[in-house]
């Protein structure tokens, strides 16, 4: 009896120790997605989701004709060329090819030209490896 | 079953380890965000009070050493958009209100002059693991009223036996993570910067140019002195510095000569930029250092200097109670600092210092020559001694300038010292 419970309290421990690991792997997958990212500025705001090979960015505010986005990662010093983003819908445009050398922190600056001027956002937006 | 026990120490070990600090400009519960600013001729500390909840109040203190003008504040949310207006100044703060969190810009302006400081506003989620606790705790609850009706109903064993031990390992988890929980990674709260975890700290080096406007200044002539910040591998502005020592950059401005002596806290008037405007009575060449440091990363010092031209031209304000020494007021212990070994500096404060830039005391020294630039911070020696402990690194000639605030504002104590071989 004794060492059946004794066995169970162990058992708990193992299962308490499983869950906690499926924990974690939850909060990282959770804090390691990209996540869409709203920054309004005084002519735009925008909200941007992009992944390795896209950045989709959505007008919420102003209309722009063309929309650029250049990437940086400042803890590793990397920058990628300026892509110009089609415009796939009005107030909806989206950059496509290889915008990301790896997965991680990245600075992003849309430049968005329009009728009510020009306007550069820079925000940071996680993208998975 | 220890390999098991084993293989989970070691995997929260890890998560524990590769946990990322958090951002620099944040204002959060518990935690004000507090920034020096040289503005309209004022030295001051602009304070955002820690927020507990938002949608919620915001309030936006000045502290002025001594005194300082009204400022005309503006905030706006760069997630949505949302501006709002108020003045502050001190005795008189301003009340604004936060619809969310995350990304915004409190633009500061007085005397013609503005500040654009980006922060973030952070509600704490919780760490997320209450859950287990809980979730651990309610079904040993469950399962021991259930305990207790099996045990009521079934004379056999073995069913209580499986609820019980259940009902332990919903005890052993809960108590397993109430013993973890400090080490084990907190959520991170609503509106922070997004971060990956685990990733190597540390960014590249800052590239300056420093600049005047105009590019020559006359002595006796206002002027602004602008850093330029650039990212010594991108080329791009640099807009991620860091609060450091209560300000996100402090220049110091020398004459060659040590005459003349500036610690500032210039204004962010755009990405990557700082300005401050100065006076300088005479003209020559003027040192300028610039502390700061990015997020992620460790301090920087960056240098420069610029040229004063005309005619001497002694100025109407000397600036921040720039005073000499008067005899006995610095005490430099052993009298013949040896280079290398630490030095103990004394200075006898007129008043009674109250913290500025976080700190009691500055100590700041420079070469003669201009090669060297230190800067430590007095040792919480009670009472209006201000105590120092100062290596200089090599022999040679030293100007040094002690800093401490009181009612009557900032004073600064210039003296001299020689480092023989």
């Amino acid at each position: 009896m004794i060492r059946t419970k004794g066995m169970k309290g162990l058992g708990g421990l193992v299962l308490a120790g499983l869950l906690a690991v499926v924990v974690v792997a939850f909060v990282v997958a959770r804090t390691s997605g990209g996540d869409p990212v709203t920054t309004a500025g005084t002519r735009y705001a925008v909200t941007v989701t992009a992944d390795r090979n896209t950045i989709d960015v959505r007008l919420d505010r102003g209309e722009a004709d063309t929309v650029t986005v250049a990437a940086v990662m400042p803890a590793m010093g990397h920058a990628m060329p300026e892509a110009t983003a089609r415009k796939a819908a009005p107030g909806h445009f989206v950059a496509e090819g290889d915008l990301f050398s790896m997965g991680g922190g990245w600075e992003l600056s849309v430049r968005l030209t329009g009728p009510p001027g020009e306007e550069t956002l820079t925000f940071t937006t996680l993208v998975a490896d | 079953m220890i390999r098991l026990l084993r293989l989970f120490c070691l995997a929260v070990l890890l998560v524990v380890v590769s946990a990322s600090p958090t951002a620099a400009h944040d204002v959060r519960a518990g935690a004000d965000l507090r920034i020096a600013q040289t503005i309209a001729g004022a030295e001051l500390t602009l304070v955002i009070k820690a927020t507990t909840r938002v949608p919620g109040p915001l309030r936006v203190e000045v502290i002025g050493f001594p005194s300082a003008p009204a400022l005309d504040l503006r905030l706006r949310s760069t997630a949505d958009g949302r501006v709002t207006h108020g003045t502050a100044a001190p005795g008189r703060p301003a009340q604004f209100r936060v619809e969310e969190t995350g990304p915004h810009e409190l633009t500061v302006g007085a005397g013609g002059e503005t500040a654009v400081i980006p922060f973030r506003v952070l509600v704490d989620r919780g760490s997320g693991w209450e859950f287990l606790i809980y979730g651990g705790l309610f079904v040993a609850g469950l399962l021991l009223v259930g305990g207790l009706l099996t045990g009521a109903f079934n004379r056999r064993g073995r069913p209580a036996v499986v609820v019980t031990a259940v009902a332990a390992a919903g005890i052993s988890v809960a108590a397993l993570i109430v013993v973890l929980e400090p080490w084990l990674p907190a959520r991170p709260p609503d509106g922070a910067e997004p971060r990956p975890t685990g990733s190597a700290l540390g960014r590249p080096y800052v590239q300056r140019v420093v600049t005047t406007v105009p590019a020559r200044p006359a002595a006796g002539e206002e002027f602004t002195t602008r850093v330029e910040l650039f990212d010594g591998s991108t080329g791009r502005p640099v807009d991620d510095l860091a609060v450091h020592h209560e300000a996100m950059a402090h220049l110091v401005v020398t004459s060659q000569d040590g005459r003349y002596f500036r610690h500032v806290h210039p204004l962010r008037t755009a990405p990557g930029r700082l300005e401050v405007r100065l006076r300088a009575d005479r003209p020559g060449r003027y040192l300028t250092y610039v502390e700061l440091e990015r997020t992620d990363s460790g301090g920087q010092l960056l240098t420069g200097s610029f040229t004063v031209a005309g005619p001497e031209r002694p100025t109407a304000s000397p600036g921040p109670g720039i005073q000499d020494a008067a005899a006995g007021t610095v005490t430099v212990t052993p009298a013949v600092p040896r280079a290398g070994r630490p030095a103990t500096v004394e200075v006898a404060a007129n008043g009674t210092p109250r913290p500025w830039l976080g700190m009691a005391g500055h100590l700041i020294v420079r070469a003669e020559d201009g090669e060297f630039l230190g800067h430590v911070h007095e040792m919480g020696t009670p009472g209006s001694r201000l105590r120092f402990t100062f290596g200089f690194p090599v022999p040679g000639r030293y100007f040094a300038w002690a800093q401490y605030a009181t009612d009557r504002g900032i004073t600064t104590v210039p003296f001299t010292v020689e480092v023989p071989r």
